[in-house]
Formats: structure tokens, sequence, C-alpha cells
């Protein structure tokens, strides 16, 4: 009897916990009511110091004196650490005052705008925002044939860290308002950020009406297509000039990989791939810039953040080039008749980390501090 | 009775993390299945592959007719998420049928999204519920 319940018990648990990472990493305007401000003062429970972000617990206690435990989210930390935070920099059972946003409805959950030590006063938290770029302060390195070199040189460190951007909007499009996960100011701006058929319009108007809650990354889903290049985790390239391909390591997709032949192989047919989250793509330098056509994509993903629709026909050009040390210029050329009425491109700047390694994630980290609450 | 309860909690848990994988082309693409009938005890198998290639929606009907039949005309309007489907198809007498079915496309956010509607088949109205595989 005891064992039986015990099994029911078990395989609930397996089943549920495939479910979990269902919800685990939802974007920032269907999580978060920007439109409200919420104080909160208690005492440090819990500290989860893991990719994708970083969650501290707080007992507060109300008017009623009655206790509640809220997660308060406090940002990636990696950039916590590039700003000086530690794992250390708060214990649990110290007093904290936090200025945040609330989670939409009755979810006693909220992302830090500031954290501050009350006994002390000591601010602990700095916004992202108040962060300065990365100054130029060298030309891009070269490989010996005098070739751009993308990766790190032998004996150092680094990796290609933050996009200047988490959405894809056409270039030439004048600037569209929108938060920064993508979510339109307006929603009759929509026709300005891509070209899009009138179904891929309809679909793009409603992820937008419906705040972005079905993305595909809150479901722990791979961020393929350019949306790769815009993880806060970053990525890194291999460059195995011997063997005729760039490995591109990607930190924000699980220790994802993708793998781009410059060895002179044709692109293929997208119809001949197995579809997949990167596709396959091979590479060309023209001059200074790598150009890179990819077919064989999937169509579970969306191209960013905001919801820009694809259909299995999706072929990309992507251009990198390498302006200096530290920057490297991503431009995306999306061509899918199947979705937009012609071929449009878009791009961001990403920035050089020196002197650091690609760190784990594993988006299911989340899981457990956030939504299961 | 135990082992009723276990797999039936065992089934919730698991539709609940299925449910939750999406493709997200376009809302039409892919196989569907369900039925239509005029009524509760008189339904009949469904099956149908959609795709979208850039300019129409094409696509088969595997039922009810024993042999496939290509879609005559499918039309997705997308203010107001409607279906239409026309066809013209033989029923399981192999006699030649029209077809018609108009229905509204529901939980477009999820992978098992829904067309539920109503369905024409020569002179018999009934309704009709698909569901993307």
């Amino acid at each position: 009897m005891k064992r039986t319940w015990f099994g029911i018990f078990t395989a609930s648990l397996i089943a549920l916990s495939a479910a979990i990472p269902a919800v685990s990493q939802r974007p920032f305007s269907a999580t978060y009511d920007n439109s409200r401000q919420i104080k909160l003062q208690g005492t440090v429970t819990r500290i989860d110091w893991v990719n994708p972000s970083a969650f501290l617990f707080v007992d507060v206690r109300d008017t009623a004196g009655i206790i509640s435990n809220w997660a308060v989210e406090f940002g990636s930390p990696l950039e916590l650490e590039r700003d000086g935070w530690k794992r250390s920099s708060l214990h649990i059972g110290d007093l904290v005052t936090i200025e945040g946003i609330p989670a939409r409805g009755p979810t006693r959950q909220a992302s830090a705008k500031s954290v501050v030590l009350t006994r002390s006063g000591k601010k602990l938290f700095t916004p992202p925002a108040s962060r300065r770029p990365v100054s130029a302060s060298a030309p891009a390195p070269r490989w010996p044939d005098g070739q751009i070199r993308l990766g790190v040189p032998s004996g150092k460190k680094g990796y290609w860290g933050t996009a200047n951007s988490k959405v894809l909007v056409e270039t030439k499009a004048a600037k569209i308002p929108m938060t920064e996960d993508g979510l339109l100011i307006n929603i009759a701006d929509a026709d300005k950020v891509a070209p899009f058929l009138p179904w891929a319009k309809a679909v793009y108007e409603r992820r937008q009406r419906t705040l972005l809650r079905d993305d595909p990354l809150a479901r722990c889903i791979p961020p393929g297509g350019p949306r790769q290049f815009q993880m806060p985790n970053g990525f890194q390239f291999v460059e195995q000039k011997e063997l005729g391909r760039i490995l591109v390591l990607l930190g924000g997709g699980d220790r994802n990989w993708r793998v781009i032949y410059t060895d002179g192989r044709p692109l293929g047919q997208a119809a001949e791939a197995v579809p997949s989250y990167y596709g396959t793509s091979v590479g060309r330098w023209e001059k200074d810039t790598l150009v890179v056509e990819s077919v064989g994509f999937n169509e579970k993903f969306w191209l960013t953040s905001g919801g820009l629709p694809h259909t299995e026909a999706l072929h990309l050009i992507e251009r990198f080039t390498r302006t200096d040390l530290n920057t490297l210029k991503y431009e995306v050329t999306v061509d899918d008749p199947r979705t937009y009425t012609r071929q449009w491109t878009g791009g961001w700047t990403i920035q050089w980390v020196p002197d650091q390694d690609l760190q784990e994630y594993f988006c299911e980290d989340n899981a457990e501090s956030t939504f299961i609450r | 009775m135990q082992k009723r309860a276990f797999f039936l909690l065992l089934t919730a848990c698991l539709m609940t993390s299925v449910s939750v994988l999406a493709q997200e082309g376009h809302p039409l693409t892919g196989t569907w299945s369900g039925d239509w009938g005029s009524g509760p005890t008189q339904r009949n198998h469904v099956t149908l592959v959609m795709n979208w290639d850039g300019k129409n929606i094409t696509g088969t009907l595997f039922n009810p007719a024993p042999d496939s039949t290509p879609l005559g005309s499918v039309v997705l309007d997308v203010t107001n998420w409607t279906v239409r489907i026309e066809t013209d198809g033989k029923d399981q007498a192999g006699k030649p049928v029209h077809i018609s079915a108009e229905g509204k496309l529901d939980d477009i956010g999820s992978a098992h999204r829904k067309i539920t509607g109503t369905w024409t088949q020569g002179s018999t109205k009934g309704d009709f519920r698909l569901t993307r595989d």
C-alpha cells in the first residue's frame, strides 16, 4: 500500500519536473508590472546566485504583522560581478531595503532597482543603466596572415558579452519606442519593425498584446537565429583555420554550440536540412567581415525578444565585423518569403569581455527560484 | 483502483508538461486531427495536414474518405482568426461530396492549438473539433 502511493508520488514529481522548466524564464514585460513600484524591507532568508538571474529571498512583515517571503530578482550574476558584486556581498540574516518593480498578479516577486543594507545604508545594487560602456582601446587583433581574429588569442581570456540591443528592428526604420525586451509602446508601430506578411503581423501583434507570455525562451527553448547573440551570457568564437571551420560556443543556450564551415562547401537547401535552432551555416571572409549564410531552421523559436516570427524557409545572412578590440558589429539580413514581404536587415553591436571565460548557464537553474512559488 | 489513480495522475502531469511545447511558424502549418459529426454519438474521425507555402495554405484531408483528398481552398482570416476550408471529396461510400468547414482558431500560442466550428458535408451539417498534433 505504502509502496503504491510512493510510486504515485514519485511519478508525479518526475512528470512535474518536466513541466517546471516550461515556466522558468519569462520576458520582463510578461513578468513584471512596470507601471507600479514597490518598497520592501525585511530579512534575507536565501540567496540563489545562479545564471541567468540571481535571486534573493526576503521575509517581509506587513502592517498586520504577517510575514511573507518575497523572491527578488536582481540581475545576471555575470553583470553583478562585473560591477563588483560578489556572492558574499550579502548574507542570510542581513536586513535589507529593496525598491523595485512588482510582479504582475498576486505573486510575491519583484525585480530590484536598488538593494540597500538597512543598518549601514550601504547600497549593494547598481542598475545596469548606470554602467559605463567599454571604450575602444586598441585595433582588432589579427592572425599572422592578416585576417581579423574574432576569438581569443592564445594564452588570454575573453568572450563576446552584452549586445547593445535585445530586439531586432529593420535598420532603416526610425527609432521605434519599445521596452528593452521588445514590447512596443504603441502597437500601431508594428509595421515599422519589419515588412511582415499579414499573417506574420497578426501573430506578432498577438504576441505583443499578450505581453510576450508565449516567448519560447520562457520555456527554456534555445535562443535560435539572431537571438543567440543577444543573450546576457555571451558567446565565443573558436577559429579552427586548419579545419576550415569556426565554432561558436553559446553562453546563453545551455552550453549549445554552432559550427560555421569556412572550407568552401555549398550552403545546401533548407528543405534538405534537418530543421534545428541554429541551422546549418557556411562562412566566407569579405575583407574584414565574416559573412555567414544559414538555412535549415526549425520554427520553435522567436527571432528575437518581441516575438518576430519565421518559418522553415528562413535564410539568414549574418555579417560579423570586429571594428576594434572591444567591439563586434553584428548585422543580419532576414530572408523568409513566407513571413516577410522582402529581405530586411537589422543589427547591433556587442562588447568584448576581457580576462574572463564564458560562464556556465542552464536555463532550468532559475526554475526553482521564480515561478513555482 | 490505485493503479487507475496512478495512471490518471501521471497522464495529467505529462499533459501539463507536453502542452507547453510550441510550434511558432504559420499558425495553420502542421497535422491536425479530431472529428466532426451531427451529434455527440455521430462522430467521424478527421485528419488534416496543412502547409503555408508563402502564398497559399495547401493541404490534404485524410478522412473521412477512404483516399486522401487535396484541400480545395483554405482561408485564414487573421483579423478574427477564423478558418474556412472548402473541398470536394468522397463520402464513406465513395460518392462525391462537397465539404465545407468554418471554425475559430484558439490557443494560438500553443503547439496544440485548436480549431472548432461548423462542418457541412453534402446535406449533413454538424460541428467539428481539430487539435494540432
